[in-house]
């Protein structure tokens, strides 16, 4: 059945963090739009946030409407001169993100642990 | 070692067949249906979601631009075995709104870099994806009932064939 999205956000060093779970489709528009305006708003440190991470992690369901999204919000951090890269996804959603491309824009990491560990040492190292 | 199902070439037996109304997020019954009539079927985890991909954005296609959103009109979903496919017909009542859209044009074939550039809107990935989910796609429309035809081998690497 469907299960509707939510968003947490956090910061973590070298990155925004958005732990998304349930369905990520139409109705997930708000809610990510929102979770990112949070995550790059949030920080108060010297820099501004380089880098958001999508944790698909607890997502049950990616559809074409949600693969869309991801897209707008690949574009507005492109814009915005921020790097996006994303965590958890399972097997099946890797081979979407590859067929869309997406993984050419986007790189992908096992698990959030991958991408935090990876992340904050190239903050500690810049 | 999994079984793997099959009929009699040219004996298709009908395993499910069912109705949903048109209403945002109903996809994901149809998906979940389906997965569970073709469970034992001997298809292999990537290909099982693969197909539950399919038969989700078909679902969607029907129920937004087939039914255009009208609770009211069914989509019609029948799972068959054919030999060794699996073919999944979803029928909308939308032939005329669907003839209108080809007319008008093939949707351009989703870009990414387009997309990410402003030059195509975020959204048509439907159609990709089918596509790219399935063994064959097949569409047949008269002048109403609109049926996209998805089939899925239960055995053996995909080879994809698009009318």
């Amino acid at each position: 059945m469907p299960n509707m999205c939510e968003a947490t956000t956090r910061i973590v060093p070298g990155a925004a963090v958005i732990e998304l779970s349930g369905d990520v489709d139409g109705s997930a528009a708000a809610i990510l739009t929102s979770a990112y305006d949070r995550a790059v708003n949030a920080h108060d440190g010297p820099e501004p946030i380089g880098t958001v991470v999508l944790d698909f992690a607890a997502v049950d369901y990616i559809n074409s409407t949600g693969i869309a999204l991801i897209v707008s919000v690949l574009a507005r951090a492109r814009a915005e001169r921020r790097k996006v890269v994303a965590s958890g996804l399972s097997a099946h959603y890797r081979e979407i993100f590859d067929i869309t491309r997406l993984s050419d824009f986007i790189e992908l990491f096992p698990d959030l642990d991958h991408a935090v560990s990876q992340l904050a040492s190239h903050a500690a190292q810049a | 070692m999994t079984q793997v199902a099959r009929t009699a070439p040219g004996k298709p037996r009908r395993l499910d067949a069912f109705t949903l109304a048109s209403e945002p997020g109903n996809e994901r019954l149809a998906l979940e249906r389906v997965a569970g009539t073709v469970k034992d079927l001997g298809l292999p985890e990537a290909r099982l979601e693969r197909l539950k991909t399919a038969v989700a954005e078909a679902t969607m296609n029907a129920i937004e631009h087939g039914n255009g959103n009208r609770a009211e009109i069914p989509v019609e979903v029948e799972v068959t075995l054919d030999g060794d496919d699996i073919i999944i017909a979803i029928s909308d009542q939308g032939g005329e709104a669907h003839a209108a859209a080809q007319n008008a044009g093939d949707p351009e074939e989703p870009d990414l870099l387009k997309k990410l550039d402003g030059a195509q809107t975020p959204r048509g990935w439907g159609l990709f994806l089918i596509r790219n989910m399935v063994d064959a796609m097949n569409v047949t429309t008269d002048g109403q009932r609109h049926t996209i035809w998805l089939t899925m081998r239960t055995g053996g690497a995909a080879h994809a064939e698009h009318v």
